[in-house]
C-alpha cells in the first residue's frame, strides 16, 4: 500500500503540534510492513499514544498479526486536539503510523476499547477517518470495523459504532476473523454475508444480528502466543516498559471486581516459559525496568521461584523488576524490599472489617497490622492506601474505619518505623456497580451522597503530612451509566461528542454540563441505569455469556448481605462456572 | 571513549532530544556494549552528545561518545547500527583515549536548508552586516537579539541555502534563523528541509569539521 495522503501538509503540520513523535512511528523492533500479504488491519486505539502503546493487550494482537502470514498490521491512535484541528483544517483523514495510508483504504480496522470514558472517542476517531458513526450507515466501500477490549464485557452502549464485537481474548479469534474475512472477499462476499460467517466463530458478537455470544477463551495461556520482540517507543509513554504475564484470572473474587470475574478461568504460564520471555524481552528492548504482571501477583504459585531465575537475568542487565498487584495478605517482605524500595501501597477497599467480608475482600485488620509492620521496619517512606466508597451496606462507620486505619498506620510508624518522616497518601474512588460482578443488581449512590461522603473524609483526614486524594464523582456518574447501559445510548454517546465531548477519562477534558446536555437532547434518563436492577430483570449484557454463570454471581450477592465471605478459589473450587470455557489450572 | 557520527533523519527527526538520550542508551543496552555506569547514587550510563538539533531539523553529523569497555570501535558500530531505529544509523566511528569533551569545544554548525523554489541572493549579505537583529521566540514570550556574531557565512545556490552558525554555549537556532529568512524574503522554507552537515571544532583560530578533529 502507498504512502497515500499528503505528506507535505502532514509535514508542515507536525512542527505544530504538541509532541509529534507520537504520530510517525519508526518505533525499534516494527514489523514488515513489505512483507507479500492479502489482508491489511489497522488497529485503533481510543486514547493516545502515551496510554496506548502501553497497553499489553494490544501489544500482543499487533504482533500476533503481524506474525500471521500474509496479514500486516498497523497502527492508529486517538490523535491529540491539536493534532485533529489541523488534520481537520487541512483536509486529512487519519493515518496509520507505519506507512501513513488512510485509514478507510485497509481491509478490516480494529478498535480497542478500555474504558467507558473512551466512548467519544471512538465517534471522534470514526470522524477523522470520514466514515459514518453507525454501522448500519456504512456501506461496502468502507471495510468492516470491529471492536474489542476489557469494555466487551458490557458491548451494548458501543455496540452500534461497529460491525462485530469480539467477546473475549483476542489471540482465540482476531486471526481467525482476519482470515475468514480474507477469505470472504476473495469470493467476493459482501459485508453482510461476511458478517453472518463471522458469528460463526467463537466469542464474535455481530450487534446487527444480535447473536448470543459465549466469549472466546485462550486455551493454554502457556502455549498461547507473546511477543518477545515489541515496539520500544521513541517518546515517553505511561508504561515505559516491558512486561510479561504471569496468569490471567484472579481466585480471589472481590465482589466489586469486575476484572477478577471477567478474566476467569484462571491460566497461568510456566516458570520456564516466563524466564525464557523475560530474556528475550531484556535483549530485544533494552528497557530499564520490567514489569511482572497479573491481577493478583502474589497468588503465582512458583512466584519466589521465578523471581529469583528473574532477577539473575535483569541484574545480568542491570533491568529493574516491578511487582504490582501484590496482595496485602500474602505480602512478601523479602521480595518487597528488593523491588519496591522506598513506597508501599495498599488497597484494603474499605475501613471496617464488616464491610471488608461484605465485598469478600479478605484481608483481616491483624493483616494489614502485620504487613504494615514488617514495611516500616524495612524504613518505607510513603504509605498509599486505597479505598472504594459507596459500597453497598456502607455506613459512617466504615468510612471512620478508613480514618481509623490511616491513624493506626501514623501510630505504628510512631513505635517501628525505621524512616524519620513518613507521608500517608489515600485515595478514594467512587464504587460503580460493574457487569459480571455479585454487585451487577446494586444501585450506585447518588451524586449528592457521592459529595456528602468525600466531604466527610476531607474533613475528618485534616491529619499532618496525610493527603487525600479522591476520583470524581461527576466521572463516576458517567462511568456507571456507560457500564451497565444499553444499546439506546450509542446516541448519547454520539450526541456528546457532538457537544464536544472527547478524552472524557482525561479530567481536564471532561465537562459533565455537556453530558448531562446530551442525555437530555437525545432523550435519554440515564439515572434508570444507575437504579439497581431487579433480580428477575434482564439485563443489557445478559445475550454475553462471559462465563461466569449469573447463579452463582446471585449466590454471591446473597452471601454478600449475610457478610459471609468466600474464601479463594486456590485448591478448592467455588463453582463459579467460567470452567466451562476451559478448565482452571491455579 | 569511542565516538559514533550518526544520523538523525525522517521519522526520528521529530523526536526530541530528551526522548532521542532514552532512544540511544536503549540502543546501547540491546547492543550489548558494555556502557561504564557513574558511581552515585542512581548510577547512569557515561555517554555524551553535543549540542542536539531543534525539533523537526534533519541532521547528518550527530556525534555521541560512549565510555565503554570495548575498544574495536568499527564492533561498536556494527552492534550499534543492527539495535537502533531507522534514521540513526552510524556512518562513521572513532576511538580515543580520552573524551574529547565536544560538547565543550563545538563552536559552529554547517547547515543545508532546501527549499521548492530559487532563493534570493540578498540572504548571502545578512554575513556582512555588523547588526543583524531578529525576533527569537522563548518559552516567556519573544525577545530581540543581535545574531551578527554568530552568523559564520551563507551561501545561495539556486534553491539551496548554505549556513554556517554558531552552534554549542554561544547558539544560534537553524530553525530560528530560517523563519526570520523566511519572513524577511518570504520564502517557504520547512523546518523539516534544513539539515545539519557538519560540526566544527576550534582549533588555533580555524575552524576544524569534528570528523577531521577526531581523525
Amino acid at each position: 500500500m502507498s504512502e497515500d495522503i499528503a505528506l507535505d501538509k502532514l509535514k508542515d503540520i507536525l512542527l505544530k503540534v504538541q509532541k509529534p513523535a507520537r504520530y510517525v512511528g519508526g518505533e525499534y523492533n516494527l514489523p514488515d510492513m513489505d512483507k507479500p500479504c492479502e489482508e491489511r488491519v489497522c488497529l485503533c486505539f481510543s486514547d493516545k499514544y502515551e496510554v496506548g502503546m502501553s497497553n499489553v493487550g494490544t501489544r500482543i494482537l499487533y504482533h500476533l498479526l503481524n506474525d500471521t502470514e500474509g496479514v500486516v498490521c498497523e497502527r492508529a491512535y486517538a490523535p491529540d486536539l491539536d493534532m485533529a484541528a489541523l488534520l481537520k483544517e487541512n483536509g486529512l483523514p487519519l493515518f496509520s503510523l507505519e506507512t501513513k495510508t488512510d485509514i478507510k483504504k485497509f481491509d478490516l480496522i480494529g478498535f480497542s476499547v478500555q474504558f467507558e470514558l473512551q466512548f467519544t472517542n471512538i465517534v471522534y476517531m470514526l470522524d477523522l477517518i470520514g466514515v459514518p458513526y453507525f454501522a448500519k450507515d456504512r456501506g461496502e466501500d468502507i471495510p468492516p470495523i470491529v471492536a474489542g477490549g476489557p469494555c466487551v464485557v458490557n458491548p451494548m452502549p458501543f455496540a452500534d459504532f461497529f460491525d462485530a464485537v469480539l467477546i473475549g481474548e483476542g489471540e482465540k479469534n482476531l486471526d481467525e476473523l482476519v482470515k475468514l474475512h480474507r477469505e470472504c472477499r476473495k469470493k467476493g462476499m459482501t459485508k453482510s454475508e461476511f458478517l453472518k460467517e463471522a458469528c460463526k466463530l467463537d466469542g464474535v458478537y455481530v450487534p446487527s444480528l444480535n447473536n448470543p455470544t459465549k466469549r472466546a477463551v485462550v486455551e493454554d495461556l502457556d502455549k498461547a502466543y507473546y511477543p518477545t520482540k515489541v515496539l520500544v517507543p521513541n517518546c515517553d509513554i505511561v508504561h515505559d516498559r516491558s512486561s510479561i504475564e504471569l496468569f490471567r484470572g484472579c481466585a480471589n473474587g472481590c465482589r466489586f471486581c469486575q476484572a477478577g470475574f471477567y478474566y476467569r478461568p484462571i491460566r497461568k504460564r510456566s516458570v520456564d516459559t516466563l524466564v525464557r520471555q523475560a530474556r528475550e524481552l531484556m535483549d530485544s528492548t533494552g528497557y530499564d525496568e520490567m514489569g511482572l504482571l497479573s491481577l493478583s501477583t502474589s497468588d503465582y504459585p512458583q512466584l519466589k521461584e521465578l523471581v529469583e531465575k528473574i532477577k539473575v537475568e535483569a541484574d545480568k542487565r542491570k533491568v529493574k523488576l516491578a511487582l504490582p498487584s501484590l496482595r496485602l495478605d500474602s505480602f512478601e517482605a523479602e521480595i518487597y524490599e528488593e523491588m519496591q524500595g522506598a513506597s508501599l501501597t495498599f488497597a484494603p477497599e474499605a475501613g471496617t472489617q464488616r464491610l471488608r467480608d461484605v465485598i469478600n475482600k479478605n484481608i483481616s485488620d491483624e493483616n494489614i497490622k502485620s504487613s504494615l509492620i514488617s514495611a516500616l521496619k524495612y524504613g518505607v517512606k510513603n504509605v498509599k492506601l486505597y479505598f472504594i466508597m459507596g459500597l453497598p451496606t456502607e455506613t459512617e462507620e466504615d468510612l471512620q474505619g478508613i480514618v481509623d486505619i490511616v491513624k493506626m498506620v501514623k501510630y505504628l510508624h510512631s513505635q517501628y518505623g525505621a524512616s524519620k518522616l513518613l507521608n500517608v497518601t489515600v485515595s478514594t474512588s467512587i464504587f460503580i456497580p460493574k457487569p459480571l460482578t455479585p454487585f451487577q443488581w446494586e444501585r450506585q449512590i447518588s451524586i449528592e451522597e457521592m459529595y456528602q461522603k468525600q466531604e466527610f473524609m476531607r474533613e475528618k483526614l485534616r491529619i499532618k503530612n496525610v493527603k487525600y486524594s479522591w476520583h470524581g464523582a461527576q466521572s463516576s456518574v458517567i462511568e456507571a451509566v456507560f457500564a451497565r447501559g444499553d444499546r439506546t445510548l450509542s446516541k448519547a454517546i454520539v450526541k456528546a461528542y457532538e457537544l464536544g465531548c472527547v478524552f472524557d477519562s482525561w479530567s481536564e477534558n471532561f465537562d459533565y454540563e455537556k453530558w448531562m446536555q446530551a442525555f437530555e437532547e437525545s432523550g435519554i434518563d440515564y439515572k434508570k441505569f444507575l437504579q439497581g436492577f431487579g433480580e428477575e430483570e434482564i439485563l443489557p449484557w445478559d445475550i454475553i455469556d462471559n462465563g461466569v454463570s449469573k447463579k452463582y454471581l446471585l449466590f454471591e450477592r446473597k452471601k454478600a448481605y449475610e457478610g459471609i465471605s468466600t474464601p479463594n478459589c486456590i485448591g478448592k473450587c467455588n463453582g463459579c462456572g467460567a470452567n466451562r470455557l476451559q478448565r482452571c489450572e491455579l | 571513549m569511542i565516538i559514533l557520527k550518526h544520523l538523525k533523519v525522517d521519522d526520528v527527526s521529530y523526536v526530541s532530544h530528551k526522548d532521542i538520550l532514552r532512544v540511544l542508551q536503549r540502543g546501547l543496552k540491546r547492543a550489548k556494549i558494555d556502557v561504564k555506569y557513574s558511581q552515585g547514587y542512581v548510577p547512569h550510563m557515561l555517554t555524551y552528545t553535543t549540542t542536539p538539533v531543534p525539533l523537526g531539523v534533519q541532521s547528518k553529523a550527530e556525534y555521541f561518545a560512549i565510555d565503554c569497555l570495548q575498544t574495536d570501535k568499527d564492533d561498536v558500530m556494527r552492534r550499534y547500527n543492527e539495535s537502533m531505529p531507522q534514521g540513526m544509523r552510524a556512518v562513521d566511528c572513532f576511538y580515543k583515549d580520552k573524551n574529547p569533551n565536544l560538547a565543550g569545544i563545538v563552536v559552529a554548525s554547517d547547515y543545508i536548508a532546501t527549499c521548492a523554489n530559487n532563493l534570493p541572493k540578498e540572504i548571502e549579505k545578512i554575513k556582512d552586516l555588523k547588526s543583524y537583529v531578529i525576533t527569537l521566540r522563548k518559552k516567556g514570550g519573544e525577545t530581540e537579539k543581535d545574531v551578527s556574531s554568530l552568523i559564520y557565512d551563507l551561501k545561495v545556490d539556486g534553491n539551496n541555502l548554505y549556513m554556517r552558525l554558531a552552534s554549542g554555549n554561544d547558539n544560534l537556532r537553524a530553525d530560528a534563523f530560517i523563519e526570520n529568512i523566511n519572513s524577511k524574503f518570504s520564502c517557504d522554507i520547512k523546518i523539516n528541509d534544513i539539515a545539519r552537515t557538519a560540526q566544527l571544532v576550534n582549533v588555533c583560530g580555524e575552524l576544524k569539521d569534528v570528523e577531521e578533529f577526531l581523525k
